[in-house]
């Protein structure tokens, strides 16, 4: 099947923070309102972004940037969520397999049988999972954007797009075939480029193995605060290709020659034994 | 002469099987990380949560028995240090008398084997790793950076595939080999017979019986 993916453009996005609402309305993500009743106390942390991170009921999250452009200033917005790699860290660490690719290529997620243990959280390039966590009963459920495949609240299944894309009123978001949308947003650069913006870029179609979220971006994406050129890093190639496969082969060579060290020892202990009784009788 | 002698003292003995007990609790639930089908029980954090009770297990038990036993603490860290000619001429008669029965090569020993030194000297070692990287990933989950967090993982995971291999040695030998008789009532009972501390452990049954003869 062909893969599916979101283009999210961000020359077009106003931030009004619909993908946010539509988000955690459709997943069902409510969140404690932050307001002095609720025990909170306002703070005023000199931006627009609301609330200030990702959570496990905060699954897309709008970021504001303010940034010098010769002068002028200029306030650039962006989305922050799963990118839905396809080489993705997280699928590889994950012990469980709760987090797994969708035949469409996204990083969809089995919250049922996540054991909290964090690895996806620690490997992600992109910082997106979170949990809630208890520091020392160590349980914790991870959360993350499942691309709206949810069970019991999957809208691929049906056939509709992920509700951030539905909701997108200046149509920022876009929905569809990956192949497709890769194309959309090569027209956009070069429509970019054509009209002065000389670093416009489409961002995810070849990181990590191509992303299911890309980017279009009317400069350098570490402008946008996206990390150029990410890695699965060292340690969760060490663990996971050449850790675990050294484990397998150690244990089972391991019980192997303890298994062979049983029958022969146990043959020459049995002849011994009928020498001693040939000798005595 | 008595027919017995102590191998083991009851506070060793009850040391061993805490550490023990613990140790495969802590080994089970870590396995599940290793077999993505067994992930369906680990669901819900559970294996975690007997993995850190067990670990609390597996690192205050030690921290009770050394401050009441400093003689002996000092003495079996000592022994996983000492190691000398005799132990290279144990590793190579070791394999023709496990498979085989033939112990003529066989160096006397003293109260441990080469063996059993190096498997101490693994427990060790493979214990403070446990116990660091452990309490890093548990109390410092939210605060390290995720590059120590997964480094400390890696770690773990090496000291775990090195003690649990030598884990299964360990209790093959004690338990199912044919010519070990007398190892798992060493550390049951504490006793072994003459005749076994004689053929096994040569040099420390002298020693033990020139200490009584001094004593009495």
């Amino acid at each position: 099947m062909a893969e599916k993916a979101i283009l999210y453009d961000a020359t077009r996005c106003t931030a009004c923070r619909g993908c946010q609402a539509a988000c955690k309305q459709w997943n069902e993500n409510d969140e404690l309102i932050p307001t002095e009743e609720n025990g909170v106390k306002a703070a005023n942390r000199g931006s627009y972004e609301n609330p200030p991170d990702l959570s496990p009921r905060t699954w897309v999250k709008m970021e504001f940037r303010e940034t010098d452009a010769g002068g002028a200033v200029r306030w650039l917005f962006s989305r922050r969520a799963c990118m839905h790699c396809t080489e993705a860290a997280c699928v590889k660490v994950c012990p469980s397999g709760a987090l797994y690719h969708h035949e469409l290529g996204f990083v969809a997620y089995d919250k049922d049988i996540c054991t909290g243990c964090g690895y996806c959280i620690d490997a992600c390039p992109f910082n997106v999972p979170r949990s809630d966590r208890n520091l020392i009963t160590g349980i914790a459920k991870m959360d993350k954007c499942t691309f709206c495949t949810t069970p019991g609240l999957d809208r691929i299944a049906q056939g509709w797009e992920p509700a951030c894309v539905k909701t997108c009123p200046p149509k920022a978001l876009q929905y569809g075939d990956r192949n497709q949308l890769i194309a959309e947003g090569k027209k956009r650069v070069e429509s970019l480029i054509a009209r002065g913006w000389a670093n416009a870029n489409l961002y995810g179609e070849k990181e990590l193995g191509g992303l299911h979220v890309m980017y279009v971006l009317d400069d350098h994406p570490a402008v946008y605060g996206l990390p150029v050129d990410p890695q699965i890093s060292a340690a969760t190639i060490a663990w996971q290709d050449v850790i675990q496969p050294v484990g397998w082969v150690v244990g089972g060579l391991t019980i192997l020659g303890l298994g062979l060290n049983y029958l022969v020892a146990r043959a020459s202990a049995n002849s011994d034994k009928e020498k001693k009784n040939a000798a005595r009788s | 002469m008595p027919q017995e002698v102590e191998k083991y003292r009851k506070p060793t003995r009850i040391l061993h099987w805490v550490h023990m007990v613990s140790f495969c609790l802590l080994f089970l639930t870590g396995l599940v990380l290793f077999i993505p089908g067994l992930g369906i029980i680990a669901q819900d954090s559970w294996t975690r949560v007997i993995h850190r009770i067990a670990a609390a297990i597996f690192i205050i038990a030690p921290l009770i028995y050394i401050p009441l036993n400093l003689k002996a603490t000092a003495k079996g860290i000592k022994e996983a240090f000492s190691w000398g000619i005799e132990d290279i001429g144990w590793l190579k008669a070791a394999p023709r008398y496990y498979f085989l029965g033939d112990e003529s090569d066989m160096p006397p020993q003293g109260a441990m084997n080469t063996g059993q030194k190096l498997w101490w000297l693994i427990v060790l070692v493979s214990s403070v790793v446990f116990t660091i990287t452990g309490l890093i990933m548990w109390f410092a989950k939210t605060t390290a950076s995720p590059a120590v967090l997964q480094w400390m993982v890696f770690l773990h995971d090496i000291a775990f595939i090195g003690a649990s291999s030598m884990l299964l040695l360990h209790i093959y030998l004690g338990v199912i080999h044919p010519t070990m008789t007398e190892a798992w009532k060493a550390i049951y009972k504490g006793t072994v017979s003459v005749g076994y501390a004689k053929k096994h452990h040569a040099k420390w049954y002298e020693e033990v019986t020139r200490r009584k003869e001094v004593k009495s």
